[in-house]
């Protein structure tokens, strides 16, 4: 491979490279902000300029003040390229620190503070803004202009999701250009010049796109807010763990960023993985965090409708076991869950095997639109993971488990999850039989027909892996502790066949991913 | 080196002193001196170190931490913008803030935002002053002179935003020191699009 010099260091690159690019992939980073790995060159903040040692140099004239003389005399001095759009080429000498970068530098910074209304305390991306960032790495001096910063509009709603402020906007043209390039929607657009610039939509239009998070995402300063996340907490609060998206089967990477103070989930980020979302996620798996703390089971319940009383978490696995225990196993069907994870799954096809019940059944949502950018057609995080984790045992869909259990071919059901694309009145049937077990972390139509409901932890707050439309499974950690009382699913389907008198033969999470590599060469 | 020991003669007593009687009566005439002198002597000749607290308290000094305040702006509205670099810089964590943005049609809008809920416990507060040094704003202060009013119940401690924008300071002022131009005054430069630049 090729090979040049940044700062005395080699970094090989591929032919067609820029110097941005070939650096930032040995984890080099020479100060940006209009760049992006994910999207064009703009090279218009002109903060990663770099001066390139070797070859011709390229002069500027300019006016320098001489001390001697006490006045400005004409010089010359080197001219700088962006390295974002500098192309690499073989044996060039870059420095991205030498005394004329940093006056470069340092100049954009002040340049680009000069209008800014620095209101930090009252700005969401305080804490993780590069303005500050780069303020204190390459400024750190007071600004020399003492008039008044010109003034533009703010708060200015750019659609449902997104609130902008062009005081505090440095012309990056991100938003714009993952709206062009992401979302394929010429939304946004740039007004007028110089310090009156300022982002606008285009005419008659609201920035109601897909993927309108993601300029916010991309935004190195304050100016474009997440209307959900607004003012709802300091980052230098949050920590961050890492999950997998549970909107569709794509299985976007995501940070979760959480307050380990409240236990509370405040926003999930996309984490960079070139092989599934690259850089991005859809504004809809943007929001699935939401669900986590709405409509949470958290207390065994037992009885349907005005019965439903809470149980004790003892004798709510007694109640299921005893009702399962009252059903033939040729007539009782499991029904396992697109929105749990595979090993969950797993556990509870095991338990099927154990007590003899042949037949499989797969919840899933529906009422979803894919799209070709990200989204798949299916909104279901694990349907090839618990295919997967049923062997080769044909799953049926609900519609089958109501026509079954109107004919009287399904007698008790164990359901996992709460997630249907069925309502509520659709499976009403399920109401007539008495065996009817829901292990699940939400209220839904599941548990809300079941006899015995069991309450089980939510997706932030296990270990697991989901198989994605690309057959590849993704793990993630757990960020959060679960309820008091709540454990993992698999857990609990353990501990209600020990009081079905059954083991399934797994102790942990390692023993039962040790059956899930079997269970996948039995399906194939 | 040899040690020197040098001897200390122990002091002798009298035989007045070896009685004690006239010790004891020379101890008590004087602790009875000082009770006249004290309880029915003139004011000024009184020598008492100690004050009749509560109902005399001593002048703390000009820098005494009391109990926080929130100061308000002319027209009454917290001065907070619920930054939350109090609630970060208190080692105590005892400041709990709910930022709320101000209606679209407010002038401050975009400009500031506002607590909706500023809730502070006094119980956990250890008094270093660190949310007074953090504050941008000049919004929490301490410079109040009081104690915390004593109670039996711990949810009195608990000082919510209306308690403590009531609070005046020391100089009986409920505004700040230190003004500057506020969003929506109309002297702040605050320009839109239809307005032009």
């Amino acid at each position: 491979m090729p090979k040049f010099t940044l700062d005395g260091r080699e970094i090989s690159f591929d032919p067609g490279e820029t110097v941005m690019e070939a650096a930032w992939r040995e984890g080099i980073e020479i100060p940006h902000y209009c760049w992006h790995p994910g999207l064009s060159v703009a090279a218009n903040c002109r903060m990663c300029l770099v001066h390139v040692e070797s070859g011709r140099q390229m002069e500027m004239p300019q006016l320098a003040f001489d001390e001697k003389k006490g006045e400005y005399v004409p010089t010359t001095k080197p001219k700088l390229q962006p390295a974002c759009q500098l192309a690499a080429a073989e044996d060039i000498v870059v420095s991205s620190t030498n005394d004329e970068v940093k006056t470069a530098q340092a100049s954009v910074q002040e340049f680009l503070l000069l209008n800014h209304p620095v209101d930090c305390p009252i700005c969401d991306q305080a804490g993780e803004c590069k303005l500050q960032d780069y303020y204190y790495e390459h400024q750190a001096t007071l600004k020399r202009k003492l008039t008044e910063p010109v003034h533009k509009p703010k708060g200015v709603r750019f659609g449902p999701t997104i609130i902008y402020d062009a005081e505090r906007c440095i012309m990056c043209t991100r938003c714009i250009r993952v709206c062009d390039e992401v979302a394929k929607d010429h939304v946004l657009d740039m007004r007028e010049r110089g310090n009156k610039n300022e982002i606008v939509l285009a005419p008659g239009r609201e920035l109601d796109h897909r993927y309108t998070l993601m300029t916010e995402h991309v935004c190195p300063v304050g100016a474009l807010t997440s209307q959900d996340f607004r003012f709802k907490a300091r980052v230098w609060f949050l920590k961050s763990g890492q999950g997998v998206c549970t909107g569709c089967a794509t299985g976007c990477n995501t940070h979760v960023d959480y307050d380990p103070r409240y236990g509370k989930v405040y926003r999930l980020r996309p984490r960079d993985n070139a092989d599934v979302n690259k850089y991005w996620m859809c504004d809809d798996g943007m929001m699935t965090y939401t669900r986590h703390d709405t409509d949470r089971l958290l207390m065994p319940t037992t009885g349907r409708g005005d019965e439903r009383m809470p149980v004790g978490e003892d004798e709510a696995l007694d109640l299921a076991a005893e009702k399962l225990k009252a059903v033939d196993a040729s007539k009782l069907a499991v029904v396992l869950s697109a929105q749990h994870t595979t090993e969950d799954n797993l556990a509870l096809a095991k338990l099927a095997a154990a007590l003899g019940a042949d037949q499989l059944y797969l919840a899933a949502l529906g009422g979803w639109e894919g799209d070709d950018i990200l989204r798949s057609d299916d909104n279901n995080p694990n349907r090839a993971g618990a295919t997967q984790a049923a062997g080769g045992v044909t799953l049926k869909s609900v519609d089958d488990l109501l026509a079954d259990a109107q004919s009287g071919a399904v007698q008790g059901v164990v359901a996992l999850g709460w997630a249907s694309a069925e309502q509520l009145e659709e499976l009403a049937p399920l109401t007539a039989l008495d065996g009817v077990v829901s292990l699940t972390s939400h209220v839904g139509a599941f548990p809300a027909v079941a006899s015995v409901a069991i309450p089980v932890a939510d997706i932030f707050e296990i270990d697991g892996s989901f198989v994605n439309d690309k057959s590849m499974p993704q793990a993630f950690r757990p960020v959060l502790a679960p309820p008091t009382g709540v454990d993992p699913a698999w857990k609990t389907i353990s501990a209600l066949a020990g009081k079905l008198g059954k083991d399934l033969g797994f102790q942990d999470l390692q023993s039962l991913r040790q059956g899930l590599s079997d269970a996948v060469e039995a399906a194939q | 080196m040899a040690v020197e020991v040098k001897v200390i003669k122990k002091p002798g007593r009298t035989i007045a002193e070896q009685v004690y009687i006239p010790e004891i009566a020379k101890g008590l005439g004087f602790a009875m001196g000082r009770f006249f002198k004290n309880t029915f002597g003139p004011q000024a000749k009184k020598e008492i170190a100690t004050v009749k607290y509560p109902e005399e308290k001593v002048e703390y000094p000009e820098r005494f931490r009391g109990i926080h305040r929130l100061t308000q702006r002319t027209d009454g509205s917290p001065r907070c913008v619920a930054c939350l670099c109090c609630s970060t810089a208190c080692p105590a964590q005892c400041i709990y803030i709910e930022p709320a943005e101000y209606d679209p049609d407010d002038p401050r809008y975009g400009y500031e935002r506002y607590p909706s809920v500023f809730m502070i416990d006094e119980l956990r507060c250890i008094f270093c002053g660190y949310c007074v040094e953090a504050c941008p704003c000049d919004a929490i202060r301490m410079d109040t002179g009081m104690h915390m009013p004593p109670s039996t119940q711990r949810e009195h401690f608990l000082y919510d935003k209306e308690t403590l924008l009531s609070i005046p300071g020391r100089d009986g002022s409920y505004l700040t020191a230190n003004p500057r131009h506020e969003p929506g005054d109309p002297t702040h430069p605050g320009v839109d699009r239809e307005r032009g630049h």
